[in-house]
């Protein structure tokens, strides 16, 4: 009887063990009330925060009405829903073009291709420097024939298509995408798509030696400017301030850093002679998307007002497109990690829902795989699915502006709107957002962030789950594959440019090389010659490295081979 | 080690093995068994190489500037060997060695050298380690050393001991310091270098050292420092400049050293210096080693808390006992 | 310290990729933790790599992946390490690594795969314990 009894009283203290930490659980307190960007908050706003009557004319207003803090259109989705755009990127263009291709048939409505590292830097396939990393995190576009490959059997001038190349390099894709659909027969200037085509934030993608400033400036501009007068359907411009949140920074200062961008390409467009109704409609950004659902909605509604209010009152904007703060949306990569991998399909749900909220124009959702590998076919195609349930099952669609009248939101977009301010008072103070680059200034900024963020998980201000909360050993799997790049890929494609440069007419080449570097030497627009340039097979190294020669720099971003011209 | 291992690495370091270079300088670094021994060996074969210092505050360009410097070297057929000294964290002990990135054209060449030290606590970061690093780079054979180190110009004066040809490097902006530091640089630097040129506010502050440098109270046959400008970053090649000049200022210098009798002067001081700090180092070490673990040291600080004894005397107790009358 | 000596650790990116968030963060944290850390930034070519691992004797060489070519330059690494004679060296890789890399990376010659998200501590205490020199 004893023996029993003794092993009943050892159970009984095991489950009191394992019972006290579950009712530590259950009665359990958030350990911080701050927003994930250090905001404070209240436990509950009401209307006692602010007179909402006043509130609403001067500050909010109705979606479609400025200063659009609720939205650009006043239909928003009941007009059109946002465009589900997922960024495509792998191994060669022939690679590319099936993957989007796949996920058009799965109800994808926007094509997004992304350059891999070499195309980024503006090298050829061929390139010493390319030959180990061609298509391995996108695909690379050396020459006509392949952005031919890329776009092939699809009506470009019909579908919507975004190039995402930032740099100098995004000359050349213009240029090639241009080539292409004029061969095709296309009118330019019914192209609907846009090019990312932000090279100020480019180096701190980690393509430092592909974007000296001042180059950087003039060519992209080249682009706006070009687009604007020859292809309205085109935004010609996605002002990256998603690359920049990723460094480590906060809402705050990814959209104070940048509007401090966007106005450095504003500035010279002016100075150039256009007007803000001229190129402000096709004017766009690429934001971010992070975890706290809330402080997202009211950053993107705070840079809504703002914008509008920049673009009316410091550049004298009059048509309300000129003033929309047009956005697509990218959802935080730096927020997803590799442990337990399927809990950042619920990360990214989550992310899709607050740029959903905040009236997104075209979302990208990051697969699962995120911090893992590219995505495979499965992974890609449940990040496409997370855009669909979200826009036919949930009524997110119903409303524009379905948080607007939340006491806590409209709060919360006036303090960030706030906050904004203040930094943008602290960029001006160093000289602007160009000079804050070229100083280094804004690196030592990104760089303090980013220890900080490691350290708010690392001694637990911030918590995420699998890394300081709730680990668990590793996956033996990673759960839907991996993805990887046949080197084959990358191998035939590097023969395939050089056969191409083998079997070009150099005479024809020349002329037009000979007139992008007369157009560069001149101040010149350079996309057109580029265009013509493209046609005749120059490659994208040959054109970008010329232009760079012009203007002081090496040919080379990776300073290692000659320019193959000799133009005296 | 043993003896014959050590015999072994110094000879090796002698024909020219990089890799017994390298694993020598750790040793003397962190004052490991054997680092007397190779110091020892390594001494008579050095003597032979030019060395410059580059100094100046964080943010005025060193690394940059050595690493052009370097290039200019080599192209005249000169081997290099490179210290770069970066300042550890008082709090960690822990440091980043952040020079070495700025002079990844020099990563192959095996004309060129270059090793990243920390200062560990050292003013200026010139400690008994950076000579011995110093000397048996020489010994390996480069016929120039740069060493650059962090430095205002106000207590890293030893500099001046350690190189023949110092370079203080500064850039506009640097305000109104400029006059505390006047009497530093003077006494430190042979060529004062104002880097970034090319912004705002170059030619007012080189005027402002130049008037400096005029109005100083040099001694008669004494070297007068020269105020040279140097652009080191621009993408555009074309746009950097100014250092054939600093390297003729430098063998000018050298020249003069060697012509006057300043070079002896230098180098009587240098080993003054060296002795000083090997002295301090072996001192502090052998009292360490005396007292440890035998509690003494923790009896010997009570005892003053109590007053009972005052550090003076402690002191001089601690060397009767463990110096004068050596006990092993 | 280990053996009385700092240990010594280069930080590396290899080849393009620019992602260099972690590894300058991964730098601050072993400085923090009393190490001496070379961090050689990007665009780097394995003989260069090599070479400073040579050239600083160091104790320790980290190589962050953040481009999907962990298993196209590691290879590289590792036999130029073996050709150099460097066995000594702690061979480490961070960034982003699908598991069932890591066998292949440890086969290799890896020690160990610290992937995204990683926490300073496991990482520098991993060396501590680890280093062979």
């Amino acid at each position: 009887m004893s023996q029993i009894k003794e092993i009943k009283t050892d159970d009984a203290k095991t489950e009191e063990k394992d019972w006290e930490e579950y009712l530590k659980g259950y009665y359990e307190k958030p350990n911080s009330f701050k927003t994930w960007s250090g905001l404070d908050t209240n436990g509950i706003y009401t209307p006692k925060d602010f007179d909402q009557e006043k509130h609403y004319q001067e500050k909010v207003n109705d979606a479609g009405q400025y200063p659009y803090t609720r939205g650009i259109h006043a239909n928003m989705f009941r007009g059109r829903l946002w465009t589900k755009r997922e960024v495509v990127g792998i191994g060669s263009p022939a690679d590319t073009h099936a993957r989007l291709k796949y996920l058009a048939e799965q109800g994808g409505t926007g094509l997004n291709t992304i350059a891999d590292v070499t195309y980024e830097m503006g090298l050829d396939a061929d390139h010493p420097w390319a030959l180990n990393e061609v298509g391995l995190t996108g695909v690379n576009i050396t020459n006509i024939k392949d952005m031919e490959t890329l776009t092939k059997d699809i009506p470009l001038d019909k579908v919507s298509w975004s190039l995402i190349t930032a740099a100098p390099s995004a000359t050349a894709t213009m240029a090639q995408y241009i080539a292409v659909a004029q061969g095709a027969g296309y009118d330019i200037s019914k192209l609907r798509g846009s090019v990312q085509n932000d090279p100020l934030h480019f180096g701190y993608c980690g393509f430092k030696p592909a974007s000296p400033l001042d180059l950087s400036l003039k060519l992209g501009c080249d682009i706006m400017e070009y687009c604007t007068m020859n292809m309205p359907k085109w935004y010609y411009t996605t002002v990256n301030m998603y690359d920049l949140r990723e460094q480590g920074i906060t809402a705050v200062q990814e959209v104070a850093y940048g509007f401090g961008i966007a106005m450095c390409y504003i500035d010279e467009l002016v100075r150039r002679g256009l007007h803000v109704d001229q190129f402000g409609p096709r004017f766009s950004f690429y934001v971010a998307c992070h975890i706290d659902i809330f402080e997202e909605v009211a950053k993107i509604r705070a840079a809504r007002r703002m914008w509008a209010k920049f673009m009316k009152e410091k550049y004298g904007a009059t048509k309300p497109n000129a003033m929309h703060f047009r956005f697509a949306v990218h959802t935080s990569g730096c927020s997803l990690v590799p442990q337990q991998p399927l809990n950042n399909l619920i990360r990214v749900a989550y992310q899709a829902l607050s740029a959903v909220l905040g009236g997104v124009q075209s979302l990208h959702c990051c697969s699962y795989d995120e911090p893992i590998c590219l995505p495979t076919e499965s992974s890609h195609l449940q990040a496409l699915r997370t855009q669909q349930v979200l826009a036919y099952e949930t009524g997110v669609t119903n409303v524009a502006d379905p948080l607007g009248g939340s006491y806590y939101v409209e709060s919360l977009t006036d303090k960030i709107e706030k906050k904004i301010e203040e930094v943008m008072a602290e960029i001006d103070s160093v000289g602007g957002m160009y000079e804050a680059i070229r100083t280094e200034w804004l690196d030592r900024k990104l760089e303090d962030e980013a220890l900080l963020r490691q350290k708010e998980i690392e001694n637990g201000e911030k918590l995420v789950v699998g890394v300081n909360i709730f680990k668990s050993a590793m996956e033996k799997k990673t759960p839907l594959g991996v993805q990887r790049v046949a080197s084959e890929s990358g191998l035939q494609q590097i023969n395939d440019v050089k056969e191409q440069k083998r079997l070009r007419n150099w005479d024809k080449l020349m002329i037009t090389m000979r007139k992008l570097r007369d157009d560069a030497v001149a101040g010149k627009n350079t996309l057109p010659s580029m265009i013509e340039a493209t046609k005749a097979n120059a490659t994208t190294g040959e054109m970008v490295g010329t232009v760079r020669e012009v203007h002081g720099y090496h040919y080379d971003p990776m300073e290692m081979i000659n320019s193959p011209f000799h133009f005296s | 080690m043993t003896e014959n291992n050590i015999d072994e690495m110094v000879q090796k370091i002698l024909d020219g093995d990089r890799r017994m270079l390298a694993r020598a300088i750790t040793l003397v670094e962190n004052s490991r068994k054997g680092h007397r021994n190779i110091m020892k060996q390594v001494y008579p074969h050095t003597g032979k190489a030019m060395i410059v210092g580059v100094t100046g505050a964080g943010g005025a360009g060193k690394s940059t500037l050595t690493d052009i410097l370097i290039g200019k070297f080599r192209k005249m057929g000169k081997t290099v060997g490179v210290v770069l000294v970066d300042p550890s964290s008082p709090f960690t002990g822990g440091a980043m060695l952040g020079d070495r990135i700025r002079m990844k054209k020099h990563a192959r060449d095996k004309g060129v050298y270059i090793r990243s030290i920390a200062s560990r606590g050292a003013m200026g970061g010139l400690s008994r380690a950076t000579y011995d690093i110093i000397r048996i780079i020489e010994a390996f054979g480069v016929d120039i050393v740069i060493v650059e180190t962090l430095g205002t110009g106000q207590d890293e004066i030893d500099i001046i001991h350690l190189v023949h040809t110092c370079l203080v490097v500064f850039t506009p902006g640097m305000g109104d310091d400029i006059q505390a530091m006047k009497a530093g640089i003077l006494e430190i630097a042979d060529l004062i270098i104002m880097n970034k040129a090319d912004l705002e506010g170059a030619e007012a502050f080189i005027r402002h050292l130049q008037s400096a440098v005029t109005t100083a109270n040099i001694p008669v046959g004494a070297w007068t420092p020269k105020v040279l400008p140097s652009v080191c970053v621009s993408d555009k090649p074309a746009n950097i400049k100014g250092h054939d000049e600093i390297i003729k200022g430098i063998y000018e210098h050298f020249d003069f050293l060697n012509k006057s009798k300043a070079l002896d002067k230098i180098r009587f001081q240098r080993l003054e210096l060296e002795l000083g700090l090997i002295l301090k180092d072996e001192l502090q070490n052998l009292i360490f080693k005396g007292l440890k673990g035998t509690g003494l040291k923790k009896k010997y600080i009570t005892s003053i808390i109590g007053g009972e004894n005052d550090p003076y005397s402690v002191v001089r107790e601690i060397l009767d006992n463990y110096v004068l009358h050596r006990k092993k | 310290m280990k053996n009385n000596k700092q240990i010594k650790v280069i930080i590396t990116k290899v080849g393009l990729d620019g992602h260099d968030r972690g590894a300058k963060i991964v730098v601050s944290l072993l400085k923090e933790a009393g190490m001496e850390v070379v961090y050689l930034g990007m665009f780097n070519q394995v003989e260069d790599i090599i070479q400073a691992v040579v050239d600083e004797d160091a104790d320790v060489l980290g190589l962050s992946y953040l481009s999907g070519e962990q298993l196209i330059f590691t290879p590289k690494i590792v036999k130029e390490m073996k050709k150099n004679e460097l066995n000594d060296v702690l061979l480490i890789v961070g960034g982003t690594i699908p598991v069932e890399d890591i066998p292949l990376l440890e086969e290799m010659g890896v020690e160990r795969v610290f992937r995204a998200g990683s926490l300073s501590g496991e990482f520098i205490e991993y060396i501590e314990k680890n280093i062979k020199k």
